[in-house]
């Protein structure tokens, strides 16, 4: 089984959109991965005209909730970065215990990256003293924001056809469903405080992930 | 239908059932997101089922019919019931066409001297999802050799359908619906189904401008399942965001805006004049607190432009440009008084959601379509309990009301708080020192603020005729009014004075209240269910039977002082019967504003000197 790999397409969000946005993502990949029995809730954004679909489950709701607020927390440390979440799907493999490890792993079978790119809500162009943040007639302000927040919204529905598609083409790789799991287990990844460890923490991950042709 | 014969039996019983089952799951996922009349349906039974088996999904209370692809749908409605049936034969291909029914306008031939443009109905088929299970006629070698269990079969199928029940809410279709169902009037559009085997070939202009999507073949041996949409990008074609009415949604905390009167506070809600029914039926001016028919700032989410009607003749309350929303009327001002019209100008002071907060039992429990034009159905009035409940909450914010805060008490459901709205308010007013106008103003935001049921054009009536005597009448019968609402805790009582020094007053409209009830109550047609259009209707009432008392204004405030306060009361409410229908004038208002000023000292006087003040609750 191979891992596959995801890009969804970048989104230029501002941090008070963040967490509509990822919760709208998060929760549709979920959703066609949560194989058990559930019944689908529909939830309708409050910024966008989009309704997403969730599994239903609670826990399911707690971790994307908790990821997306530490994530929120991490943007607020470092702003106008452009910034990747990963969402990975893994099956758990109960390694043969030896003398070295005793630990459980876990196999990557997909992965799914959100790029974002974090805008700051000052508008003032780059170059100019502040002075001219005043100078910004207010409607051309909201009709700025007006129409990037529309562009937003059709972005965030390309992003969401987009893994529909590739939830439908690539069906192969996805783990049977066992008797009593609702969702495939999978984890959230946020960027961590440099982007060295994050570089490491894939670099763990990809150790982790039992790819054949690194553990044979 | 040939199944590969190296497959066990129980497997090819069982992709056969995969393939047989998949197509009435496609069709109950698209008619739920598509058809209004079946998305109700499904929610409820969904609610029901989620709050009775609490945490999780429970096997037992999931029909084994709705677990098919792990996704429990809820009950299917009969007429899917019937489709599952028809379609028998797993070869057929399944074509569900979702049409939009809309009005169109025939152009009028050159030959028609009279321009007459006839709104028809036309359908256009907005979307068409076409479910087939493609099954080669010969069998390809590759497909008899693999040996394909049912469980990644039925995997892959799982897969597909949350793909499509995902897709569903994607599509543009979808937001049409939902419009469509939370719609209460009768728009004109609708969306309706079609469900065939064969499908008509879409005319060709409707073809270029939609787009197909087609899901990923899922393989099912010896054929496969294929999903597939067609369905239109744009539909603003339709003009549906100009016609689809949003149902009325009723603010609570509805405010004035602050741009046309700042001196006005109007921590009134708004709904209390919407779908009230007064005494005097004809000819009220339709009044609505819906938030969707007014541009302001707080408002979300609804953007129809608010309609303007013709307003009554304005006596009073020039400042207030009067705009009702169409429909939710078929009342007519008789009185022409500056009644609801303040009330849109009103925003809400402090409810952070004013719309979305406020509760939408109009929409659920209205169960008659509201014409958006006038003149035509009755909007049922929201349950007196919701309704006080809510504007009960709202008097507890001291922070927004200027007046002092009232006790815990007066938001409790009491036989003081319908009384002497008017006068108390005019009272309140006058004490803290307001002007005139901005007295006049607040009057009806008390009244607004205060009771559901009174409308703040009424104050206006109130004001204008003599004082005191209106006084008595007007708590008399907005007690009468109470009657309905007894069983009510929770009604807010704008004029309990409990923690205000006019405990004299609640003395007097305590005994007002006993013992006009009894005889407004037998002249008044109030029913027991429409509480609030009592209240209404008889503060109204009382309002325009007003005048007469002018005249016995000295009578009545030499009553007033004594203690057969009770008669007094009789005698006015008797007399207001009478003068149901009366304009009044800016002065009227005016002087009775003086008279009201007048009672409140001479009450105040008595109760500083103690004359035995009760707290009424």
């Amino acid at each position: 089984m191979n891992c596959e790999v995801c890009q969804l397409k970048e989104l230029e969000v501002e941090s008070f959109e963040i967490r509509e946005v990822l919760r709208c993502i998060l929760h549709t990949i979920v959703f066609h991965r949560a194989l058990g029995l559930i019944r689908p809730k529909d939830i309708d954004l409050e910024l966008f005209e989009i309704t997403y679909v969730q599994c239903g489950e609670i826990e399911v709701e707690k971790k994307i909730d908790e990821k997306v607020d530490q994530f929120i927390s991490w943007i607020e440390k470092h702003p106008n970065k452009k910034s990747q979440i990963c969402l990975s799907f893994y099956e758990v493999k109960s390694k043969q215990p030896s003398w070295f490890t005793n630990k459980i792993e876990r196999l990557y079978w997909e992965q799914w990256y959100i790029n974002l790119n974090v805008l700051q809500p000052t508008k003032a162009p780059v170059g100019k003293s502040h002075h001219s943040k005043l100078v910004m007639d207010p409607g051309e302000a909201s009709e700025e924001r007006s129409s990037r927040r529309t562009l937003l919204e059709q972005s965030l529905q390309e992003v969401l056809f987009q893994i529909i598609k590739f939830v439908n083409e690539k069906k192969d790789h996805v783990p049977p469903i066992n008797d009593g799991v609702i969702y495939c287990p999978f984890e959230i990844t946020i960027p961590s405080s440099s982007d060295s460890a994050f570089g490491m923490d894939m670099f763990k991950r990809i150790l982790h992930s039992g790819h054949p042709s690194m553990l044979g | 239908m040939d199944f590969p014969e190296n497959l066990p039996s129980e497997d090819v019983g069982r992709l056969e059932q995969i393939v047989s089952h998949f197509f009435p799951k496609a069709l109950h996922i698209v008619l739920n997101s598509r058809i209004p009349s079946l998305q109700s349906r499904g929610r409820t039974r969904e609610r029901c089922l989620s709050s009775s088996s609490g945490a999780g999904l429970n096997n037992n209370n999931v029909r084994k019919s709705d677990k098919w692809f792990n996704l429990v749908m809820g009950d299917r409605p009969a007429a899917l019931e019937k489709l599952h049936s028809w379609h028998r034969n797993i070869l057929d291909s399944m074509i569900i066409d979702i049409i939009l029914v809309h009005p169109t306008t025939t152009i009028p031939t050159h030959d028609d001297d009279h321009h007459h443009h006839d709104v028809r109905s036309a359908e256009t088929v907005i979307e068409r999802w076409v479910v087939q299970y493609e099954n080669p006629l010969i069998m390809s070698p590759q497909s008899s050799e693999s040996v394909t269990r049912y469980q990644k079969v039925y995997k892959k199928s799982i897969i597909m359908l949350r793909s499509l029940y995902a897709q569903t809410r994607l599509l543009p279709a979808y937001r049409v619906s939902r419009q469509l169902s939370s719609s209460l009037a009768s728009s004109g559009y609708d969306l309706v189904y079609k469900v065939s085997s064969f499908s008509d070939i879409l005319s060709g202009p409707v073809t270029e401008t939609m787009k197909e999507f087609r899901f990923a073949p899922v393989d099912v041996p010896p054929g496969r399942l294929c999903a597939s949409v067609t369905y239109r990008s744009d539909l603003s074609d339709f003009n549906l965001d100009t016609h689809i009415t949003l149902p009325p949604r009723i603010i609570t905390d509805y405010v004035g805006s602050p741009a046309t009167d700042p001196m006005r506070f109007f921590p009134s809600p708004g709904k209390s004049i919407e779908g009230t029914s007064f005494i005097g039926r004809a000819g009220r001016p339709p009044l609505t607190g819906s938030s969707a028919e007014r541009p302001h700032s707080w408002t979300s989410g609804f953007h129809r432009p608010p309609a303007q009607f013709p307003t009554p003749n304005q006596s009073f309350s020039p400042a207030h440009s009067h705009q009702f929303s169409p429909g939710l009327h078929d009342f007519h001002w008789s009185r022409t008084d500056g009644f609801g019209g303040d009330s849109h100008q009103l925003s809400p002071p402090f409810s952070p959601s004013g719309s979305p907060s406020t509760p939408r039992y109009i929409s659920g429990s209205n169960s008659p379509r509201i014409n958006v034009r006038p003149g035509t159905a009755p909007v049922t009035i929201p349950s007196s309990a919701t309704f006080n409940r809510y504007v009960s909450s709202n008097f507890s914010e001291p922070s927004r009301n200027p007046l002092p805060p009232f006790s815990p008490k007066s938001t409790r459901r009491s036989p003081s708080s319908q009384d002497s709205l008017p006068g108390i308010a005019l009272y309140r007013s006058s004490r803290s020192g307001e002007s005139p106008s901005g007295l006049m103003n607040q009057y009806p935001a008390q009244k607004l603020s205060k009771d559901s049921k009174y409308d703040s054009g009424r104050f206006s009536g109130l004001l204008s005729s003599s004082g005191s005597p209106r006084f008595g009448f007007s708590r008399s019968p907005s007690r009468l009014s109470s009657q309905d609402d007894l069983d009510d805790p929770d009604c807010s009582c704008p004029f309990d004075f409990d923690d205000v020094d006019e405990s004299g007053l609640q003395y007097s409209q305590s005994l007002d209240r006993r013992k006009a009830s009894s005889s407004i109550s037998q002249s008044l047609p109030i029913g027991r269910k429409s509480s609030q259009d009592a209240a209404v209707g008889v503060l109204v009432h009382m309002l325009k039977t007003a005048p007469p008392l002018r005249q016995d204004s000295s009578t009545y405030m030499a009553s007033m002082s004594g203690v057969q306060r009770e008669g007094s009361v009789s005698v006015s409410v008797s007399g207001t019967e009478s003068e149901f229908s009366m304009a009044r004038s800016t002065s009227d208002a005016l002087e009775e504003l003086r008279n009201y000023k007048q009672l409140k000292d001479l009450l105040l006087s008595k109760s500083k000197s103690g004359s035995g003040a009760t707290r009424v609750h």
